[in-house]
């Protein structure tokens, strides 16, 4: 019981079996109340045995890895897929972390999925799916096949296809379904063909652990190698809301908002960042493939946090953060040539894992007040609810003052990380140092752009006069205590983990340095892994941004009220509100061609289809013509036989006697 | 010396009871149940009894370990590995029919009934543990004569009547020609024995070809044909299956098909321990007429089945065309002598996996219509299964299952089989002066074929989830043929997401392929 994989097979067991178990509850009223009950249970279950599994990979000695036996899933020919696990640091950290959000979120849904005693229509379904997906994610991180991590992927697509459409009868929440599933698999066809050109280089494997060594002892030549990185990039930008695949997130708010929690903070935006970590070794010996995903985190980083400063519906300004952070991870990730692959993806890591805190309790705050405010989530239409919701006033700030940035807050520590791994980058005599120094200046202008977007819906939301839109009817109050008490639980989260794993004790950079596909991509590197300090420089100019932000924001904002936007700077406002119109660009670009190409193909489309009408028609034709002979005469079919018979045996005599 | 004086033969002869003991079990409770028969006549009573002669079976095929006979030119039986495979596929699907049949079967009949299914599935074991002409002969008619009875037996009407005297008329012709074809067989070699008939052969035809063999061969094909409804020995199949009982079509498309397939492979040669010579390679045209066969049988049943509107023509069609697509796997096999390389996927090995696939869908499909079929609402047309979505969800989940496993989709077990044999034409060997690139038009043509199969199956679909019916499918009680049709819908795609189990076993039972992929891949 107490090893490792039979730990991680239990979880998974677990948490497919609470799915499987909620989908039979349908049936009756009275199960379907309790249709929270098995995904809860099982949740908090694999929670603990995540930290257990946590602490064995801990114990274990110089090699923390476990890979259980490959089971062949199929084969044909030389492409194997295996059912194969792997626990190492790595993804023993995802683990916890996921299911130990997965598990606060569960029970806050079984508050927020109901009005007093009425549950919702789709409640079953809800948890139901929501089991699939965490299981799915936890499938995704354990992976050591890439099908089957494949597998695991398109899972947690469809999981978050129906939660994010799970109010199916709004068509606006069919379309962001619709529109999540599609723009990730455009990035998903990238990471197939990916996969695929790397089984081709990596002799014929697809396991893990066997491909980057195999690739580490024999490399392909680097333009092949770089095209094969690129492509899984190209999942993890559609997975992970990267520019220019990130339009899917902001719409995703249609779900049910504790599912938006769940898609930010622990399943599905992080697997693009874990799947980059987790091909460090792959990564590491292609400097161009760095640099690509460096930029690309820098450029949505910034674009995010500008699109954030403008929006009025609170949810957005947080999609369009966790989109900006995510940013952040992917910079880190693309320094992972210059400085040591160690430091690189530790501050990738460490920042996923903090705002997994911030981020799951932002969102779960601002659904508590969605739920209290009869489900309006404009700021303009609310505020200065801090006196009608004071605990959830009081979380929301713990989740705002550690996205800004603010010191000892969680956030403050990882962000400090990822801006230091840049300070080394560009430090270093690294050929793409100067890129990393106009990555940190971008970089820290989003850190500024963060505090004051986080703060101005801060401000918005709960300070100024109390105003309560009318769907809210004369009752607001308070969230019950099954939404307070996980907001309590991650607030505490937001505030502490950050310095307690952190600065503290370097728990977790020591404890995730131990991986040992890290640190074959850090023997690859060959940087010497910087030594644990603390950067008073990196740190004091980033809480003065942070601060400045705050201020700004305060100043503006403070009063509450409605939003007013001094002249000077409303073009500015109004560029941020309409998103870049990046949407409008893209419609522009990329639907408006595409609409046309659609509706010449249409035509084309036709024509192919009378040509295949024509085409099918020929076997029901050819069928007519034989059909007579089928005439039900015994003695015909016999005859039929014997000529048969003669035909094969003429055949056969006048082929040999040739 | 006297043959019978040599001790090797005296051995292998007096050893043979041992290597049949399961089949003489089935046998033994198929006698039992025939004379007792007369005395009680209980439906519970003999389901039960042949459900206790089968379990026995396994479990005396599972304990009696045997070895080779140590003198196989003289051995009438052979328990290799593919011997073994074909007696467990024949066992499961013993007691897969008992309950797939239970609606078919009344008290005055219960014991002839399972009497001769017992003894039908000993043939098709003895089929796949054959060393000589004339156990080969007995063992396919211990297949043929029970079904003449089967067919006739539960219902007295007059198109099942009809269907049992043209079924009975032509299985005869049949097994003449095989008999003629074994007699020349007999007259060129000059022993009954297969593995010397095949050693002989191979030696004679690799010097010179002799054309008497290759007459013999040519009949056997066209006897065997009959039996897996092949292009043109097919045309019983539409009408019996359309006016005989479910049940025993049920067996009809897929217990004949197994003993067909598996005899065709023992007699050219293709289950040997030395597949790289064969006694009709090439150069003989046999694999060339396979070929034609193959193409042939798929082609006309995917077409004719297009224009039926009786579900019960149109799986009789399906199952002709699904003998074309087995058809790939022994013109596969037998192009392993002319391989430079190994293959990755072996003929044989497909062909079981195919097989295996194919038992379950159809018979699962059959099993189906017997279920729905009560005798004041017959299911005849495709038309009757229509609104079955929702009146008899998971039946029509599991006929579902089972069409799209005919089609081949993928995660059903038909593709798996699909896949297997579709490779193993792809990667055969396109270097003989005969063959050249006609493997890999083979696999062309299959996959039309495939696509026109769609059709039709996706049509049943439809009908079962679009449409709503005029009369509602009748509520039926025959709970253990419900049972079989779910447990084989499981079975079908159990297989489809993970058919590694199945094709290990496969592999296993074909011994060159097994090798083969050994060194290539692991």
């Amino acid at each position: 019981m107490y090893d490792p994989l039979g730990l991680a097979f239990t979880i998974l067991g677990l948490l497919l079996g609470a799915t499987v178990l909620t989908a039979l509850l349908s049936g009756t009223v009275v199960l379907k109340r309790a249709a929270h009950w098995p995904l809860i249970i099982a949740c908090g279950t694999s929670a603990v045995l995540a930290i257990l599994l946590l602490l064995q990979v801990w114990k274990a000695g110089t090699v923390p890895r476990f890979v259980s036996d490959p089971i062949t899933w199929f084969a044909a020919g030389k492409l194997t897929a295996s059912v194969s696990l792997v626990v190492d640091p790595l993804s023993s950290i995802m683990l916890a972390m996921i299911t130990f959000i997965a598990t606060w979120i569960a029970i806050f849904s079984s508050g927020y999925m109901r009005e007093g005693h009425r549950i919702d229509r789709g409640y079953v379904r809800y948890f139901a799916v929501m089991g699939l997906f965490v299981f799915s994610m936890c499938g995704l991180v354990l992976a050591n096949n890439f099908l089957l991590l494949m597998g695991f992927w398109e899972g947690v697509g469809l999981c978050s296809y129906l939660l994010i459409g799970y109010y199916y009868d709004k068509p606006s929440a069919a379309a962001a379904a619709r529109k999540a599933f599609l723009v990730t698999r455009l990035g998903d066809i990238g990471f197939l063909l990916g996969i695929f050109l790397l089984w081709k280089v990596g002799g014929w494997n697809t396991d893990l652990t066997a491909l980057f060594d195999h690739i580490q002892k024999s490399p392909p030549d680097p333009t092949t190698l770089t095209t094969a990185c690129l492509l899984l990039f190209c999942g993890a930008v559609g997975k992970s809301a990267q520019f220019p695949l990130y339009v899917w997130l902001p719409d995703a708010m249609e779900g049910p908002t504790p599912v938006s929690a769940l898609i930010h903070a622990a399943t599905m935006v992080t697997a693009g960042v874990y799947l980059i970590a987790r091909c460090a070794p792959l990564f590491a010996l292609v400097p161009d493939a760095q640099l690509v995903v460096a930029w690309i985190g820098g450029i949505t980083a910034a674009l995010a946090a500008f699109i954030a400063v403008a929006q009025t519906d609170l949810k957005r300004v947080l999609a369009y953060s966790t989109v900006s952070q995510l940013g952040y991870m992917f910079i880190a990730l693309g320094t992972m040539g210059a400085v040591s692959p160690l430091f690189a993806v530790t501050a990738a890591m460490f920042h996923l894992f903090t705002h997994a805190f911030f981020k799951a309790l932002l969102f779960l705050a601002s659904g508590s007040v969605m739920h209290a405010m009869g489900n309006v989530i404009d700021m303009r239409r609310f505020g200065g609810l801090r006196r009608v919701m004071p605990v959830t006033h009081l979380t929301f700030l713990c989740g705002a003052l550690a996205l800004a940035g603010v010191p000892v807050l969680s956030g403050f520590w990882s962000k400090d990380m990822i801006l230091e791994a840049l300070q080394f980058g560009s430090a270093g005599a690294h050929a793409n140092a100067g890129s990393f120094y106009a990555l940190l200046l971008i970089a820290l202008a989003t850190a500024g752009l963060t505090a004051f977007y986080t703060f101005r819906a801060y401000f918005l939301t709960f300070w100024g006069e109390t105003r309560v839109p009318e769907e809210a009817g004369h009752h607001a109050h308070e969230s019950p205590s099954s939404m307070v008490f996980p907001l309590l639980v991650l607030a505490v989260g937001a505030i502490g983990v950050g310095v307690v794993a952190g600065p503290a004790t370097h728990w977790f950079g020591d404890f995730l340095a131990r991986t040992p596909s890290l640190r074959q991509a850090a023997t690859i590197v060959g940087v010497a892994e910087p030594a644990p300090h603390f950067n008073w420089g990196i740190a004091g100019v980033s809480t003065l941004l942070a601060l400045g932000g705050v201020g700004l924001a305060g100043l503006a904002y403070g009063n509450g009220g409605p939003e007013r936007v001094p002249v000077a700077i409303e073009p500015v406002f109004t560029l941020s509100r309409n998103k870049l119109y990046v949407d409008e660009v893209y419609s522009a670009l990329l639907v408006r061609p595409i609409e046309w190409l659609g509706a010449m193909a249409r035509v084309f489309d036709q024509f192919l289809d009378a040509l295949a009408r024509l085409i099918s028609a020929v076997p029901g034709f050819l069928g007519g013509l034989i059909r007579p002979i089928q005439n039900g005469l015994v003695q015909f079919y016999a005859l039929a036989m014997a000529l048969g018979l003669a035909v094969f045996l003429s055949f056969v005599v006048f082929l040999i006697s040739r | 010396m006297y043959p019978l004086t040599d001790p090797l033969t005296q051995q292998t002869l007096t050893g043979v009871f041992r290597l049949v003991l399961p089949e003489i079990v089935l046998i033994g409770t198929a006698c039992l149940v025939f004379l007792l028969g007369s005395l009680y006549n209980r439906r519970w009573l003999w389901f039960l009894g042949s459900l206790l002669g089968v379990v026995v079976a396994a479990v005396v095929a599972g304990v009696v370990k045997t070895g080779m006979p140590p003198a196989m030119t003289v051995a009438p039986i052979i328990p290799d590995a593919t011997a073994g495979f074909v007696r467990w596929l024949a066992i499961i699907s013993a007691a897969v029919f008992l309950f797939v049949t239970w609606p078919e079967v009344n008290r005055t009949n219960a014991a002839e009934y399972y009497g001769c299914l017992l003894v039908t599935v000993a043939g098709v074991s003895l089929v796949g543990r054959a060393n000589d002409l004339i156990t080969l002969f007995l063992a396919l008619e211990l297949i043929s004569i029970p079904t003449y009875i089967l067919l006739y037996l539960p219902s007295q009407t007059r198109p099942s009547q009809e269907a049992a005297a043209k079924y009975f008329l032509l299985s005869i012709l049949s097994s003449a020609v095989l008999l003629f074809g074994f007699s020349y067989l007999y007259g060129v070699t000059g022993t009954t024995n297969l593995t010397a008939i095949i050693e002989g052969l191979t030696k004679a035809n690799a010097e010179r070809l002799s054309p008497m063999s290759l007459l013999a061969v040519v009949m056997v094909i066209a006897a065997v044909g009959f039996r897996v409804a092949a292009v043109p020995f097919h045309f019983y199949a539409p009408d019996v299956y359309e006016g005989s009982p479910a049940g025993v079509v049920a067996q009809l498309a897929f217990l004949p098909k197994v003993a067909g397939f598996v005899a065709l492979a023992r007699i050219l040669g293709l289950l040997t321990t030395d597949p790289r010579h064969l006694p009709f390679d090439a150069s003989t045209q046999v694999p060339l007429l396979l070929w034609i066969l193959a193409v042939v049988t798929m082609s006309v049943g995917n077409i004719l089945a297009l224009l039926q509107d009786n579900i019960r023509r149109m799986l009789a069609y399906s199952s002709v065309a699904h003998a074309g697509y087995m058809l790939i796997g022994l013109v596969v096999a037998s192009s392993l002598p002319d391989a430079k390389g190994r293959p990755g996927v072996g003929g044989v090995d497909a062909l079981l996996v195919y097989l295996v696939a194919y038992g379950a869908m159809t018979v699962g499909a059959f099993a189906v219509i017997l279920f729905l079929s009560t005798p004041d609402r017959p299911v005849e047309s495709v038309d009757d299964l229509a609104g079955l979505g929702q009146s008899h969800p998971i039946t029509a989940g599991s006929m579902a299952v089972f069409m799209l496993s005919l089609i081949g989709m993928p995660l059903t077990a038909g593709f798996a089989g699909k896949f297997l044999l579709f490779v193993g034409a792809f990667s055969a060997p396109a270097d003989t002066l005969t063959m050249r690139h006609l493997y890999q038009t083979l696999a062309v043509i299959a996959a039309v074929n495939a696509a026109i199969g769609a059709y039709y199956y996706l049509r049943v679909i439809g009908v079962m989830y679009l449409r709503s019916p005029i009369r509602p499918a009748a509520s039926s009680r025959a709970i253990p043929t419900w049972l079989a049709a779910v447990a084989l819908a499981g079975f079908t795609l159990f297989f489809g997401f993970y058919p590694n189990p199945l094709e290990k076993a496969a592999r296993k039972a074909v011994p060159v392929a097994a090798g083969s992929r050994t060194a290539e891949n692991r």
